[in-house]
């Protein structure tokens, strides 16, 4: 871990671009996560679009069956002997 | 071709919760569980949010899906008993 920090201050005084391999190495220039502050933001980002997509769902579905019993009825008045 | 097309809709819509749904829901929420592991957080107790989301997205692609499925099914089902109905000479049960 001593070696990648010398390895980024060297990066960072000396290149201007980072070299190729920086991607691999990316764990040692990125803040380590702090899960005791939650990101309030994200948070209520994920509960509304999970509420968003049940919404959707409940209403794409009740919609189906509507749509679903409305053909039935215009087929079964049309065609009695249709499967 | 259309992800559904309209006349999918003369089909009988799958419940809410059918397998597909049901499996890609649990699939997400497993998912949301292995990103708890793989960056050291208590498995079950964190990140809910990530949970309910990842399982939410999960259930309706599934959802999606199964109705692609039972359409492909429905209409390869019709165009075989289409085939039966137009060749009587090769499907006889006599």
């Amino acid at each position: 871990m001593a070696a990648g920090l010398r390895a980024v201050r060297r990066w960072a005084l000396a290149a201007p671009a980072p070299p190729g391999l920086a991607f691999t190495r990316s764990a040692f220039v990125v803040q380590k996560a702090n899960n005791a502050q939650p990101n309030w933001l994200g948070v209520g980002l994920a509960f509304s679009t999970s509420a968003a997509l049940w919404a959707l769902l409940l209403k794409e579905h009740n919609e189906d069956v509507m749509e679903y019993e409305r053909r039935k009825q215009a087929r079964g008045q049309k065609c009695t002997r249709c499967s | 071709m259309a992800f559904l097309p309209d006349e999918s809709r003369s089909l009988p819509p799958p419940p809410l919760l059918n397998k597909g749904s049901m499996w890609l829901g649990f699939m997400g929420w497993l998912s949301a569980l292995l990103d708890n592991a793989f960056n050291q957080r208590p498995v079950l107790r964190a990140g809910v949010h990530r949970q309910i989301l990842f399982a939410t997205v999960g259930c309706f692609v599934g959802y999606q899906l199964v109705k692609r499925t039972e359409y492909v099914y429905a209409k390869v089902d019709r165009e075989l008993f289409e085939y039966i109905r137009h060749h009587p000479v090769d499907f006889q049960t006599a």
